[in-house]
């Protein structure tokens, strides 16, 4: 039987993934990317702790917002690399220091 | 201040000191311009004018004329400045006139064309000055004064050719001995000062003074001052054995050495141990008739090896001065005087002659290009072919100077050493070796004149190779004085007696009355024991001199102790300025090593101070501050490279803390 430690180790295993991605890649896109995996890893937590709330269906729900979020904020985070890229003609992150200044 | 505008004596004897020291004044202002000595002239001429017109006769055989002016006041002392004219006083004083006047008239053509002539004449006036005011000082502390200028003058004198190094050390020698007889005169009068509250020598020596009251003469301030005083003489007067500046003043120009060195200044010490004669007791006589002696002996005997023309002269002078002083010393200061004034003009007449030899010898070097010594006595012989009229005033003189008869010198010096024989006879024992040698000193003058008088006159011209048909006579402008002064030479000008020095017009003036008893047969011995003398040393001289048959072995030890003048400047050197240089360097040392030393020290001292509390400061203070600023500059260095701009690297950070923020919270 599938219970709740099952979706929370998918979840934080996904989670990881994510967190690796964010971290390692050397392209802005596969972070873009990273960031997903750590979205849908908390949106998978929503679900899994919603059958707690068979009333109101309140996991499912905020899942459906956080989705809604996630694909604003990739547009978002899209459009910010395409103008990094048009003003650093690269997208490796390594190579874009100006933060520190 | 009247009585200075009226013809009196004692404005026309200031008058007489006052013109020279104006022609010293006008020449010094117009500086080179005053080449011709017309002013000098001038006024020396005056001055004699007025010093025998006025002057001298008026107070010749008078009472004493004094005055006094206030000068200053010390306290409640009051020193004075004065005028005494007395039978010493302007007697010397128209000596010095009469004897500067002609070497005033020689220095124009003896002098003539030296570069240095404006100087000359100035100098020559501010001698004239110094000595005419040193006569009629009232009072010793002015007389000090004056005898300071005439110090000095002579010193501008001797150093006039001062491109000359011999000159220079001369002067130098001559100025520096001088200086131990001027701090004796300083310590005479600071002891009268304090013993009798005045310096006046009316109130001290006049016939109502201290002295002649009869105080007790012999203290040992008395002693001490009287000897002293002698000290102040001894340096000026060239006395053993301080007579060692006066060969060396030979360096300045003849005519100087004959006014100054030889008849005036050299003298003024007999004059002022006569102006100041009751201040000595039986003790300081003694003492200045034994120095007066040795010096009488030693110069003359020094006389006798010189080569030098002027040398001799200047030992000869040294040598009568010994006589003078002797005459002081044997209380016949009178005969002293008397023997001044004749010395003043027989040897004022010598340095002439020998200046007008010396002035041609130099011509003759200057004509045929030759170098050698123009006042060396080998480089002569037979001048007197040449110089006819010199060599007949310089026999004359020679002749005054030995004491020959008929000459003044006769007089002056049988009046001295009978004298002598008067006193020594009187007092009995040892004190016959004083007249002894006196005489023996007579003979050796005789010798040392004739030796002169022959190397330079008789005998063949020794330098052959020049033509001597450039050798002439001395232009007229120098033969006029040198004839005045010969005139001065011989007897009748002092006493119409030839024979006697008892009708000599200068004794009877100053009239001293001897403790002694008069013995009428010395009269009659001395002089002809003097004139046989001094005619036997004449003979041996002129077989050895001008037959040239010379016995003596020229290199023999004593010929070489009178060339070298007993090695008395050696010893001088080697002791005094050896042991004064010796001190100097020992000052130096002194100075260099211990006073620098201690001053080095505590730089060092200071300068180690500084350089530890510089390393404290820069390594505790700095070094705790700089430690401090290191710190945050590390701590800041090790966080720095966190702040790199790198998003992944910052969201790690992020990540890592809150990681390590859970770990916390699991393990708490």
């Amino acid at each position: 039987m599938i219970t709740l430690t099952h979706f929370l180790v998918v979840s934080a295993c996904i989670f990881c993934i994510g967190l690796y991605a964010v971290l390692s890649k050397r392209n802005a896109i596969m972070i873009l990317v990273g960031i997903e995996l750590m979205i849908n890893a908390a949106v998978l937590n929503l679900v899994a702790f919603g059958r707690y709330d068979k009333v109101n269906y309140g996991g499912q729900v905020f899942a459906l917002f956080a989705i809604v979020l996630a694909a604003a904020a990739v547009a978002v985070g899209l459009a910010i690399i395409l103008n990094v890229y048009r003003k650093y003609k690269t997208i490796n992150p390594d190579n874009i220091t100006d933060l520190r200044d | 201040m009247r009585d200075l505008l009226t013809i009196s004596p004692v404005s026309m004897s200031i008058l007489v000191v006052l013109l020279p020291l104006l022609a010293f004044v006008i020449q010094a202002i117009l500086g080179k311009k005053s080449t011709s000595g017309m002013i000098s002239l001038i006024a020396i001429a005056a001055s004699t004018l007025i010093s025998g017109g006025f002057v001298f006769t008026a107070v010749w055989d008078n009472p004493t004329i004094s005055t006094t002016y206030n000068w200053f006041t010390i306290g409640d002392k009051t020193f004075t400045i004065g005028i005494l004219l007395n039978n010493l006083s302007v007697l010397m004083q128209f000596i010095v006139c009469i004897i500067a006047l002609p070497v005033h008239i020689y220095s124009r053509s003896y002098m003539k064309g030296d570069p240095g002539i404006h100087r000359y004449w100035m100098y020559l006036s501010l001698f004239c000055f110094a000595m005419l005011g040193l006569t009629i000082s009232k009072n010793l502390f002015m007389m000090y004064i004056f005898w300071e200028l005439v110090g000095f003058a002579s010193y501008l004198l001797i150093g006039f050719w001062f491109t000359k190094e011999a000159a220079v050390q001369a002067n130098k020698k001559a100025f520096l001995v001088n200086r131990i007889g001027d701090l004796g005169f300083l310590i005479g009068i600071a002891i009268i000062f304090s013993t009798f509250g005045t310096l006046d020598l009316v109130d001290l020596f006049g016939t109502d003074g201290f002295f002649a009251q009869g105080i007790d003469k012999n203290t040992t301030w008395m002693t001490v001052a009287g000897i002293a005083f002698f000290l102040g003489a001894m340096a000026k007067s060239a006395q053993f054995p301080l007579h060692v500046w006066l060969p060396d003043a030979m360096e300045g120009p003849t005519s100087v050495s004959s006014l100054i060195h030889a008849a005036t200044m050299v003298a003024a010490g007999v004059f002022l141990l006569s102006s100041i004669f009751p201040l000595f007791n039986e003790t300081v006589l003694l003492i200045i008739a034994i120095i007066g002696t040795i010096t009488a002996l030693s110069s003359a005997f020094f006389a006798l090896g010189q080569y030098d023309i002027k040398k001799i002269l200047a030992f000869s002078t040294i040598s009568q001065l010994g006589y003078m002083m002797v005459g002081v010393g044997i209380g016949a200061w009178d005969a002293a005087m008397f023997h001044l004034t004749t010395h003043a003009f027989f040897k004022c007449l010598l340095f002439l002659c020998a200046g007008a030899v010396i002035h041609e010898m130099a011509h003759l070097k200057a004509h045929e290009n030759q170098e050698f010594d123009p006042q060396d006595l080998r480089n002569m012989g037979g001048l007197r072919r040449y110089m006819p009229k010199t060599f007949t005033l310089m026999a004359i003189a020679s002749l005054a100077l030995a004491g020959f008869p008929l000459t003044s010198g006769y007089l002056s010096k049988d009046a001295i050493v009978i004298t002598a024989w008067e006193w020594a006879l009187h007092h009995g024992g040892l004190y016959l070796i004083i007249p002894v040698l006196l005489v023996v000193v007579s003979i050796l003058t005789a010798f040392y004149i004739g030796r002169l008088i022959f190397k330079a006159f008789f005998g063949e011209f020794r330098l052959k190779d020049l033509n001597v048909t450039h050798l002439h006579e001395a232009p007229h402008a120098m033969l006029i004085p040198m004839l005045l002064l010969g005139i001065g030479a011989l007897f009748f000008i002092f006493s119409w007696n030839p024979l006697s020095y008892a009708d000599a017009g200068i004794l009877q003036g100053l009239s001293v009355a001897y403790p002694f008893a008069e013995i009428h047969a010395l009269h009659v011995i001395i002089p002809i024991i003097l004139t046989c003398g001094s005619l036997i040393a004449w003979w041996i001289g002129w077989r050895w001199y001008s037959k040239g048959s010379y016995p003596l072995n020229p290199h023999s030890r004593w010929i070489q102790a009178s060339l070298n003048q007993g090695y008395l400047n050696e010893l001088y050197h080697k002791t005094f300025v050896e042991s004064t240089l010796a001190l100097a360097q020992i000052s130096y040392w002194f100075d260099r090593y211990v006073i620098d030393g201690l001053v080095n020290f505590s730089a060092t001292a200071v300068r180690s101070l500084s350089t530890f509390s510089s390393w404290i400061d820069r390594y505790i203070v700095d070094g705790f501050v700089n430690t401090v600023a290191g710190t945050t500059y590390y701590i800041g260095h090790l966080l720095r490279w966190i702040q790199n701009g790198r998003l992944q690297n910052y969201l790690g950070f992020a990540f890592t803390v809150v990681l390590i923020g859970i770990i916390y919270l699991i393990i708490r």
